[in-house]
């Protein structure tokens, strides 16, 4: 096992009277890790953290092995990041290629050549090489999307910090979004989050569920398909023990909680693993 | 027309490398318009590594963005390209937003022109205020969270955020200064009074900042506006003088106030560095 990119030790993150984060402890290695989360998890806030651009109340985080607390050691970060907010900002007087030209400039590239080159190599890797040129208030919120993406990913950078990269990507982009960032060499730290569990299955080596600022889970994305083992099967109608249920193409029940003694058991997907580990822990609030 | 001769492989490589001599290159310019024979050989020529650099740059040329007005008019003032873009994307430094103070600064010497006859104080002190207030209303959407559409990109950036701010208060101090001197040259009965807007604008934007390292900028611009809306109308009622705020004394305080506020920022200039202030 390499090195940890990414070392957070007991964070705490308070706005006013909100608690975003209380405790969160995790490392992050080379490799792409995926954060999964509901609405409020604190996802977000923990993202914006890694992008040096929030600080913590309480706790310890460590970036490519950097304090960012410290002036120095946060540029030495900066350089060396490449960052997508969840609800990126343009000037939508800029066409495409200008504003991640801005962005460039903003990650002091000077020299005019070459970062016109780095900027036209990055619109092309996320397929908007012919739309370069158009207004970024003309262009689509998928398109935006992906020249949010481009500028992320300038100076091919050694920790990549995604909020929700494929919110918004129709089938075909999302496809082409796990090629590019599966393509990225091993050594690179990736950190994204999303509601996609499909994007965390097909690319994710590790995996980190988050709910109400706590993590609830760390490991692969074959250990958390594993939590719902046995816990997953077809009937005709929902069960009573189910804790989710909805009918399939094929009109079969597919139910999700405590499989009743001779249940027709399949197996498990990561998102059911999910749905579950969720699940349990409101439904234990819930109990308590 | 029909060509009699051919150029032969040495000469067209020793062009196609370009170590043909100026004369010889040109007559072998004029020939390859009329020869396609020669063009095929030249082709053949020219090496690879040559052809791709060439297209790389026919590409650069062509790609390469037309920059808009403001940043045209930069780059003519001699601004460097990476800083004229950078300025450019300041909201206060928009064409829209500039002809929109030169209209309201306009209308202000209109206004003053017009009260000239009935109540000349009043008329100047009006425009004194307003323009003094100028470029603290740009420098409070140049930059920081909430009105910088980009400002969480930019901030995880290396570009040092002080450095920008201080960029872009520069230029939009100097376009509102420009802006409000080409004004005041319409301020009824012209005299030294027309030019006391330029320290309390300064002032006020050096306030502007200073605050700006524990507030955002637009917080820390209106807490300046409203204090020195305060201040000129506290001094014009105590003293029973409407222009009281820009006469000598007051012109000495603004200058104390540039140096605490100058002392403010070289301390506290960092704390633009460590994030999104919330």
């Amino acid at each position: 096992m390499t090195a940890p990119t990414i070392e957070i030790d007991d964070i705490h993150k308070r706005f006013g009277h909100t608690t975003a984060l209380r405790g969160v402890a995790f490392d992050v290695s080379a490799g792409i890790t995926g954060l999964l989360g509901p609405n409020g998890a604190g996802k977000t806030t923990l993202l914006r953290m890694m992008a040096t651009v929030l600080a913590p109340d309480d706790g310890r985080l460590r970036l490519l092995g950097w304090d960012p607390h410290a002036a120095d050691e946060r540029l030495a970060i900066r350089r060396r990041l490449g960052y997508m907010p969840q609800e990126p900002g343009f000037h939508r007087s800029f066409t495409a290629f200008e504003f991640v030209d801005y962005v460039a400039i903003l990650k002091e590239m000077t020299d005019r050549r070459a970062r016109h080159d780095e900027v036209r190599r990055v619109l092309d890797a996320v397929g908007l090489e012919s739309v370069s040129g158009r207004k970024i208030k003309a262009l689509s919120g998928g398109m935006r999307r992906r020249v949010a993406l481009a500028q992320a990913l300038l100076g091919d950078p050694d920790l990549l910090v995604l909020d929700e990269p494929t919110a918004g990507l129709d089938p075909e982009q999302r496809l082409r979004f796990r090629e590019l960032v599966s393509d990225r060499t091993a050594d690179r730290t990736v950190m994204l989050s999303t509601h996609q569990t499909e994007d965390v299955a097909a690319l994710c080596q590790r995996v980190v569920v988050m709910l109400d600022g706590q993590v609830l889970f760390e490991g692969t994305p074959g250990e958390l398909t594993d939590v719902a083992e046995g816990r997953v099967w077809l009937a005709d109608a929902r069960a009573p023990s189910a804790r989710l249920s909805w009918r399939t193409a094929s009109g079969a029940h597919r139910n999700i909680g405590e499989a009743p003694a001779g249940a027709d058991l399949v197996a498990p997907t990561l998102e059911d693993g999910y749905l579950l580990l969720v699940g349990d822990r409101a439904f234990a609030e819930e109990a308590a | 027309m029909t060509t009699t001769w051919h150029a032969d492989p040495p000469t067209l490589e020793a062009y196609a490398t370009g170590a043909l001599d100026d004369v010889r290159a040109s007559s072998l310019e004029a020939h390859l318009l009329a020869c396609g024979t020669c063009r095929d050989g030249l082709a053949a020529s020219v090496p690879a590594a040559s052809l791709d650099r060439m297209w790389h740059e026919v590409v650069v040329s062509l790609d390469a963005p037309r920059p808009g007005l403001v940043e045209r008019a930069l780059l003519a003032l001699r601004v460097p390209e990476h800083a004229a873009r950078l300025l450019a994307a300041t909201p206060s430094l928009r064409l829209s937003w500039l002809l929109a103070e030169a209209v309201a600064l306009g209308f202000a010497a209109l206004a003053a022109n017009v009260a000239s006859g009935n109540d000349a104080d009043l008329a100047r002190f009006l425009f004194l205020v307003f323009a003094a207030l100028l470029p603290v209303a740009g420098i409070a959407v140049a930059f920081g969270p909430g009105v910088d559409p980009a400002y969480e990109i930019g901030a995880a950036a290396p570009m040092r955020a002080d450095v920008l701010l201080a960029m872009r208060a520069c230029a939009v101090l100097t376009t509102s200064l420009v802006i409000t001197g080409c004004a005041a040259l319409a301020m009824p009965g012209l005299d030294a009074i027309a030019a006391a807007w330029l320290l309390p604008s300064l002032g006020l934007t050096f306030v502007t900042l200073a605050l700006g390292t524990w507030w955002r900028p637009f917080v820390a611009a209106s807490a300046a506006a409203l204090g020195w809306v305060a201040i000129v109308s506290i001094a014009a009622v105590a003293s029973q003088d409407r222009l009281a705020a820009f006469r000598p004394v007051a012109q000495a305080a603004c200058l104390a106030a540039i140096v605490v506020s100058a002392a403010v920022l070289a301390r506290r200039h960092t704390v633009f560095e460590e994030g999104i202030v919330t």
